[in-house]
Parts: structure tokens; C-alpha cells; sequence
């Protein structure tokens, strides 16, 4: 009996884990600072963003999840840019000309930027795609997230609304 | 009516006592206003130290990685860049690449408005030496411009200054680039 009714809550843990934050080594420490170039020009250094809430979202042209997280931000971009939120999107294809078709046909309002030597990469830990960072107004990482099937409201959405407020 | 006044009378005193009570001596309010000025200026004294610190140390490091003996240090500036919007600076010494610099706006508004970036720090053996740098940026009529800049130098005993600079030749309409060797 006792088993049974632990039996839900073991249910709604499972079901939580994957949403939940990834460990990263990265998480509570300042976020590596890079300079990149952006698709439609210019350069992006990260440090010139501070005070801002900024989301990192790592992505490849070649992963279809990536396309479908890329279209969820671009709406959350919309709705909190006013707030003060950053999103860049960052391409670690080897192929320039195939990142930046990628990137134009995402059609998303927020920049995307190329790392085709996947330093900035290296640097953020990043072992799948998508992978979602999200970094305070001081610029310490906060949350590092790789939740491609996540349907509904996504959890980093909580945690903007929450380092927004900040 | 009398007994209005009474009643008056006994809640106005109750006021002026409660508000005796709750009013401190002002010896008492004084106090912790004195208290907190010394508290704040003890807190500056502190930031100040720890600034001073962070300075030593920094020095100290700098020494210790790039001893005077063996340091170059290569910077960057730019006058007017009216034909020239710098994008991205690539220096290599001895044909290996040492830096690798991508601006944004806002560090080339810097430059313009005549800030100076030390670009490189490194250590280099007494002897003759090559630095090449490449800048890339949007040249004239919004053009894509990639040039090279190339100084041949002996380094000695001591520390070596190496200056890049960007300037406009306004008779040819062109940026120009060079390299200058502060002895």
C-alpha cells in the first residue's frame, strides 16, 4: 500500500528529470566571454550584452530539433525583449555558407552567429544540440538546459521570467 | 460638552506621551548616524585595499609571465578611419599566429575615438623577428578590404613596443596601415 502510493510522485519525478536543468560545470560560474561573427554582419561580443538576461542557444543545421527550439525562443524573444532579454542563436557548422542558408531560412528576429572553429563551444561544454544557456544580468550562468521534445511552456521560460525580475 | 473636552483632553496627552516613547534622545539618533558613516567609510577603505591589491597582483603576474627581458607587446590604434571600418585584426609573429581579433562597433567606435588596445603580450628571444598583421574590415565605397603590414625587427635585451596603426591618406582616399616600433 505504501509503495503504491509513492507510485505517483515516482511517476511526476521521472517525468520532471528531463525537463529539469543538465548539470554543467558551467552552472554558477561567470559566462566565457567570446567575440563571433553574426550572420546578417558585424560581430557579437558577449561581455556588451551585460545587464541583460541572455540565452545561448547552440544549435546545427543539421539537427531537426534544433529548428523547432530555435521557433519556440524566437516567440519567447518577442515577448520579452522589452524586459530585457538577449537571445543569439550559435551555429557550430563547419560549412559557413551552410550555417548562414540555415540561419536565413530559420527566419528568426534575434542574431544568429557562426563558430566555426567551435571554440565558444568548447568553452560552454556543449555535448548535444540543442543545448539552451541561459546567463544572468551579471553574466554568471544560471541554467543550461537540453530539452529538444519538451511540448508546452518549456522550464527555461520559468527561469527568464525569474533572472528577469531579478 | 464637559465631558467631551475631558475626553479630549485625556487622548491628547495619550498622544503627546506615545510619541514621547516612541521619539528617541537625540544623543541616542546621533549615534548610529555616526556609526554608520564610520561603517561606510571603513567598507571604502576596504575596496580601496582590495582594488590596490588586485593592481599588485596583476603587475606581479605580468612581470612573472612577461619578464622586461623577453616581453613584446603589440597595440592597436586608429586615426579618423574614415575609409576604413575595421572588422577583424590577425597577427602573426615569426609566421605563427598569435592573435586573432574580431571588433565589434563599439570597440571600433573606442578606437576611433583614440582609445588604444594592447593586442598581444607574449615573450620573444633576443634576435631578429617578423610580425605580420592582416586587417580586414569594409574599405572605401563599402568594400571588402583585407590588407597586410609587415616589420622586420631585432629584439633586444628589454621590452619591445609595437604599435599598429590605421590611418586615413586623405590625398588617395585609402586607409593606410603600418607598423611602428617604439625603440
Amino acid at each position: 500500500m505504501i509503495v503504491r502510493s509513492f507510485i505517483p510522485a515516482l511517476l511526476a519525478l521521472c517525468t520532471t528529470l528531463p525537463a529539469a536543468a543538465a548539470s554543467s560545470p558551467l552552472v554558477g560560474d561567470p559566462a566565457p566571454d567570446f567575440t563571433l561573427r553574426a550572420v546578417a554582419g558585424g560581430n557579437v561580443r558577449l561581455s556588451e550584452t551585460r545587464g541583460q538576461v541572455v540565452v545561448l542557444s547552440f544549435y546545427g543545421s543539421e539537427c531537426n530539433p534544433c529548428r523547432a527550439q530555435l521557433a519556440q525562443l524566437n516567440g519567447v524573444y518577442r515577448t520579452y525583449l522589452p524586459a530585457g532579454l538577449t537571445v543569439y542563436g550559435v551555429s557550430i557548422d563547419d560549412d559557413d555558407d551552410e550555417a548562414r542558408a540555415f540561419a536565413q531560412r530559420a527566419g528568426v528576429a534575434f542574431p544568429m552567429l557562426l563558430d566555426p572553429s567551435k571554440g565558444v563551444g568548447r568553452e560552454y561544454s556543449i555535448v548535444a544540440l540543442p543545448t539552451i544557456v541561459i546567463i544572468d544580468r551579471g553574466g554568471v550562468v544560471r541554467y543550461v538546459h537540453r530539452e529538444p521534445k519538451s511540448t508546452g511552456e518549456p522550464v527555461y521560460v520559468q527561469q527568464l521570467r525569474r533572472l528577469l525580475d531579478e | 460638552m464637559a465631558t467631551v473636552r475631558a475626553l479630549t483632553l485625556i487622548a491628547l496627552v495619550a498622544c503627546c506621551t506615545a510619541f514621547a516613547q516612541d521619539a528617541p534622545p537625540d544623543a541616542a539618533a546621533a549615534a548610529p548616524a555616526v556609526d554608520t558613516r564610520s561603517l561606510d567609510a571603513q567598507v571604502q577603505d576596504l575596496k580601496k585595499e582590495v582594488v590596490d591589491l588586485n593592481r599588485d597582483l596583476f603587475i606581479l603576474e605580468e612581470e612573472l609571465l612577461f619578464p622586461a627581458n623577453t616581453q613584446v607587446a603589440v597595440f592597436l590604434s586608429m586615426d579618423v578611419g574614415e575609409f576604413f571600418a575595421l572588422d577583424g585584426v590577425t597577427l602573426k609573429i615569426d609566421d605563427k599566429e598569435v592573435a586573432n581579433h574580431l571588433y565589434t562597433p563599439r570597440e571600433a567606435e573606442a578606437l576611433m575615438k583614440g582609445g588604444v588596445q594592447r593586442l598581444y603580450v607574449g615573450n620573444l628571444k633576443v634576435g631578429p623577428h617578423e610580425l605580420v598583421a592582416f586587417f580586414n574590415g569594409k574599405g572605401p565605397n563599402d568594400r571588402d578590404y583585407r590588407r597586410g603590414a609587415t616589420l622586420q625587427f631585432e629584439k633586444s635585451v628589454g621590452a619591445k613596443y609595437l604599435e599598429l596603426r590605421i590611418t586615413d591618406r586623405q590625398r588617395k582616399a585609402q586607409p593606410e596601415f603600418e607598423i611602428k616600433d617604439w625603440e
